[in-house]
């Protein structure tokens, strides 16, 4: 808006937003152009814009190089829905204490649990990375699955946002018919929620899908390893092969981004309720 | 002392406790999961911050070592002034980048939305293949390198020790989608009549940048200042996968320290130690965020 005064035409501002555009989509075009190329053509100066010939040779070099790839994409699959069902269940009934009890405890409870989105994931990593040894949750998926069953903070706060807006006379109602906050909850509210819950569900598997950090450090065997993971491995065996690099990144790309073009509106709405109104 | 059951104030007492019993029900997830995933292994941190953890061996109490060792220690105040580069020159620059976007997308044109789709999905992409997407785009003989001698600039070698930090600094403002749709939504709920009203006084539509958007917009800037920071001061997995916190430690941030002191070294209890002393660094940082926001931050409601 402010941009219109300057006396700008519209076509000047659509160069502005053109050259923008290639700054944020230049780089996912140029991952496949690249992954369509040969190695050796991935490799001339000056580069080719266009691959030619266009080859998907870089996929088959990709899992037979890397057999256990598809499992890796399973295994991301696995953990981010599991991901998902953890943090719907867990963080809807959490959102519900905080935005529909008359709990005095509630206001002072809400600002530790903000606050633990301040604090560094490091303070706790080594001993949870102890804790998992002892109770033999190293090297497998719970320590990547089970905390999203414990309503991470950033989902509690999503969630109460949304239930804050739906007008407490449904819940009146729901009493004066003998029900209790139970039904409340789970005959009004959840499936009332159900367009957060959705938004929530979307980040809650990008999330879990682009983590790289938790499986890095508690997942050994590489039959367990996530893509992200896996992916390191690649860029270690086959750092030359850049085709073969594309590839499997737009493997990675491919899941979040369908999500995205298919459910926009819900990545949108989830970040105006969570920032604007802190 | 219980049975007064004439009395309204013990009825209430009764009610508010259900009350709290409810809650606690409620929130039991979260409480279980902060109790025994969050408070006991912070606080396990905090005491194996005093000892020679190493994981094999009983810890012994060492008192301040750790924490004496870290003052001599020549990587960890290099791994820390790596991430206050990243804190205090990257999120600025990043943050001045994000405001100029959302700007421009929130001038109403046709077709905006198009753009808008598309400047926030590089924000999705996983760490992972952004690294590899810039490895191959900053390589030697890449692009990036092809296009600048194109207008007369040398090749540069983009993962040196110079250059380094700088392209970190570039694949976060690549990612700037979530922060963009801050500022948009900030910008939004700035009243049209601001403008209307200046418009007339005949200020430039600088003047008005800078004395409506940017004032109207400070509590969204201060939000994002403070989560950037936040986050950027644990960053791992960019430096870590594009060269291990090479070449020569130029990318090696406090995260990759606290790593590998705990997970290369064994030192666990050292590694405790400097991941205690971030989160009073980082806690000292947003105080003085939080105290200085009421000289620059405006609040609607106030004057």
């Amino acid at each position: 808006m402010e941009l219109q005064g300057l006396r700008l035409s519209n076509l000047h501002k659509y160069l502005i937003l053109i050259v923008g555009l290639v700054f944020f989509i230049g780089p996912l075009l140029w991952l496949l152009s690249t992954m369509l190329k040969t190695p050796g053509e991935s490799l001339v100066f000056p580069p080719a814009w266009i691959p030619d010939p266009i080859t998907f040779d870089a996929f088959r070099r990709l899992f037979t190089n890397l057999p256990m790839f598809p499992r890796w994409i399973f295994n991301s699959f696995c953990i981010s829905v599991s991901a998902v069902i953890g943090t719907v269940l867990s963080a809807s009934l959490v959102a519900f204490g905080f935005a529909r009890t008359k709990a005095k405890s509630r206001h002072f409870l809400f600002i530790v649990l903000l606050a633990t989105l301040m604090i560094p994931y490091q303070i706790t990593l080594i001993p949870l990375y102890i804790l998992y040894n002892n109770i033999g949750w190293y090297n497998t998926w719970l320590p990547l699955i089970v905390p999203y069953f414990f309503a991470g903070p950033f989902y509690v706060f999503l969630f109460r946002q949304f239930i804050m807006t739906i007008p407490r006379d449904v819940d009146e109602a729901t009493y004066m018919d003998g029900g209790n906050a139970w039904t409340v909850y789970s005959r009004i509210i959840f499936p009332m929620s159900v367009p957060v819950l959705i938004t929530g569900s979307i980040f809650a598997f990008v999330f879990s899908w682009v983590d790289f950090l938790t499986p890095f450090i508690f997942l050994q065997s590489e039959s367990k390893y996530t893509l992200s993971v896996g992916l390191q491995l690649l860029i270690g065996t086959q750092s030359q092969d850049y085709p073969a690099l594309a590839a499997g990144s737009f493997i990675s790309i491919l899941p979040i981004a369908l999500l995205y073009f298919f459910a926009q509106r819900y990545f949108m709405e989830g970040v105006v309720l969570t920032k604007t109104r802190s | 002392m219980l049975q007064h059951p004439g009395k309204r104030g013990c009825r209430m007492k009764a009610s508010a406790v259900k009350e709290e019993i409810k809650f606690l029900l409620f929130i039991f997830p979260w409480l279980f999961g902060f109790c025994f995933l969050f408070v006991t292994p912070a606080l396990q941190a905090l005491y194996y911050s005093f000892t020679d953890y190493n994981a094999i061996t009983e810890p012994n109490w060492v008192g301040l070592e750790n924490y004496e060792k870290l003052l001599h220690d020549k990587i960890y105040w290099k791994s820390l002034r790596n991430t206050l580069f990243f804190v205090l020159i990257g999120v600025p620059v990043n943050l001045v980048f994000q405001i100029l976007i959302a700007n421009l997308l929130n001038m109403k044109l046709k077709g905006i939305a198009f753009f808008r789709t598309f400047y926030y999905l590089p924000y999705l992409v996983p760490a992972i293949a952004v690294v590899i997407i810039w490895r191959i785009i900053f390589s030697d003989f890449g692009v990036v390198n092809y296009l600048l001698n194109l207008v007369g600039i040398e090749s540069i070698r983009w993962f040196s020790e110079q250059w380094i930090k700088p392209v970190i600094v570039l694949m976060a403002m690549w990612a700037s989608g979530s922060a963009v749709i801050v500022f948009l939504a900030a910008l939004n709920g700035i009243p049209r009549y601001l403008y209307e009203a200046a418009k007339i006084d005949g200020a430039s539509s600088l003047r008005m940048f800078f004395s409506i958007t940017l004032p109207m917009i400070t509590p969204a800037i201060l939000f994002s200042v403070i989560i950037q920071m936040i986050g950027t001061f644990q960053i791992f997995t960019e430096p870590w996968v594009l060269n291990r916190g090479g070449p020569n430690y130029a990318s090696y941030t406090y995260g990759i320290n606290v790593y590998m002191t705990a997970f290369r070294d064994n030192q666990f209890g050292l590694a405790m130690a400097q991941a205690w002393l971030l989160v009073v660094l980082i806690l000292i940082i947003t105080l003085i965020l939080l105290r200085s926001s009421r000289k620059w931050v405006y609040y609607e409601g106030e004057n």
